[in-house]
């Protein structure tokens, strides 16, 4: 990912692969969410541009993905000087503390989401909207936390722990509360298979997310029906997909050898997995991949030097 | 060296914190309000003071292959006097600052005192050296937790500051302790930097 035409490609390729989960996260939740992207793109923008004239270097695309993945994970009516806070947050210090563009250890959006998730509990787990119904849905609307008949506090994952499970159709086309970009498990599909069409994902960190968490997710399901939901409604609630194929394959904090990239997978699958199941917290995917992320470099070594044993005993 | 010089060392350019970077644990523990690291700034300031006084009039006496564990039993002295002084006239504050009160005793700043500096010199200069290395904890201790309630909480001593403002809890946790300290301790580092170039 050196090669500055094939960055630019690169970024361009993620934010079309994105434009459906944008069409239909305006569709459910209305207009508010482009002023989201704004308030996103113009902060992250400024820190980006103000540490490139700092350092003397090149402004480069590096923020089109971040800018525009961030608010895509976060709850639609969060307050607009939250969003600024966590993408100035997740650019500082994810990304360009650790030395810019390529050389950062965490994915940048998942760390700004990460510290409002820390930061602001209440905010971040309250400021659902509920989905527009109907052919245009909420698509000429504005709704933000005062519109209180809109506000709903659980999503389906959070409902899921009382004991009450949304109807699949619903999670798959996107008829859900949720984070924004998260909502229609339709759309991020779309946009994943382009993605690994153009060869921008790696088709092995997505199935190895998916087919980990679906594998436990059966057997935990299998133990307990009553207390743990059936794996594929799992897979279609909440953000694995979303993460799976937007999150966990960023080039740069998954690691770069094949055998690295499995297990990383199977990390981030079984971790969202036991998070979501067996603690108290709602959502596991965002903890799971940053979680990953630790993991990627030693993952990297460990299956360099398998091959490396592997070669030397064939001479 | 002066007193004086000895004194303004251990603020600044031999700052016990940001430049050694010693005694890390309690400045993260204890700077969660500006309440608790007054009074552990102050707490160990006293300690930091008396075991240098104390390990300086003693330096002569003491054979040098069990020159630790005396100086331990001075230090350990003087922070069960601050112990039991908390604990009878402050008991808030010393249920706050909890198991790092105690924990003075093996803090890494007052055995770095008093092996490096209390030992090797007189007993006046080492109660400047103590003074000057105890403000110097103080003083970053003071400027983490400024901060971390500030952010935090969004108050300073416990009382609002900005009205209107809405506080990061996760400055006032482990992890927020974490990157208020590696911010600073970066600053002080490319300051260093900078003087040094400059010369």
């Amino acid at each position: 990912m050196r090669d500055p035409l094939d960055v630019k490609r690169f970024m361009f390729t993620v934010v079309v692969a994105l434009l459906p989960c944008v069409a239909a996260a305006l569709h459910f939740f209305g207009l508010r969410v482009l002023v989201m992207i704004l308030v996103s793109y113009a902060v992250g923008g400024t820190v980006e541009v103000l540490f490139a004239i700092v350092r003397k270097e090149e402004i480069n695309e590096g923020f089109l993905v971040t800018g525009l993945l961030f608010p895509l994970i976060l709850p639609p009516a969060l307050p607009l000087w939250m969003v600024a806070v966590g993408v100035a947050f997740g650019v500082i210090v994810g990304k360009e503390l650790f030395g810019g563009t390529g050389r950062n250890l965490f994915n940048p959006a998942l760390v700004g989401r990460c510290f409002l998730a820390i930061g602001y509990p209440v905010a971040m787990s309250s400021n659902w909207i509920q989905p527009g119904g109907g052919l245009l849905g909420r698509l000429t609307e504005y709704v933000d936390a005062s519109h209180l008949d809109a506000i709903i506090s659980a999503t389906p994952l959070a409902a899921a722990k009382q004991g009450t499970f949304a109807d699949v159709s619903d999670l798959f086309w996107g008829n859900v509360s949720g984070s924004v970009g998260e909502t229609s498990a339709f759309a991020v599909l779309l946009g994943g298979l382009f993605l690994i069409l153009t060869h921008v994902a790696n088709w092995r960190t997505v199935l190895g997310t998916i087919g980990s968490f679906a594998a436990l997710g059966g057997v935990l399901h299998h133990v307990a029906p009553d207390t743990f939901g059936p794996a594929g409604w799992h897979l279609l609630a909440g953000g694995l997909l979303f993460g799976a194929f937007f999150m966990a394959t960023d080039p740069v904090t998954s690691p770069i050898t094949n055998g690295g990239k499995w297990a990383y997978a199977v990390i981030i699958g079984v971790a969202t997995v036991l998070i979501r199941n067996l603690t108290p917290c709602v959502e596991g995917v965002m903890f799971a991949i940053l979680l990953g992320n630790i993991a990627a470099p030693v993952l990297d070594e460990v299956a360099i030097r398998f091959r490396l044993r592997r070669l030397r005993n064939e001479r | 060296m002066s007193n004086w010089q000895t004194f303004k060392t251990g603020i600044f350019k031999n700052n016990p914190v940001f430049i050694v970077n010693l005694g890390l644990c309690p400045t993260l523990a204890t700077s969660t309000s500006l309440r608790d690291a007054i009074g552990m700034g102050m707490a160990a300031t006293f300690v930091l003071v008396g075991s240098n006084v104390i390990v300086s009039a003693i330096r002569r006496a003491v054979p040098h292959k069990v020159r630790i564990p005396c100086y331990i039993v001075v230090i350990a002295t003087f922070v069960t006097i601050v112990e039991l002084f908390l604990g009878a006239y402050q008991p808030d504050l010393y249920n706050a600052l909890g198991i790092f009160l105690p924990l003075i005793v093996v803090n890494c700043i007052v055995l770095y005192r008093a092996e490096v500096f209390a030992s090797k010199n007189g007993m006046a200069s080492s109660l400047f050296d103590g003074f000057g290395m105890g403000l110097g904890f103080t003083c970053a201790v003071l400027l983490l937790a400024f901060i971390r309630e500030g952010l935090g909480k969004g108050t300073l001593m416990g009382y609002p500051v900005i009205p209107g403002f809405s506080p990061t809890g996760i400055m006032v946790l482990p992890p927020g302790g974490f990157m208020t300290m590696g911010l600073l301790l970066g600053f002080f580092s490319w300051r260093k930097l900078r003087t040094k170039e400059h010369k």
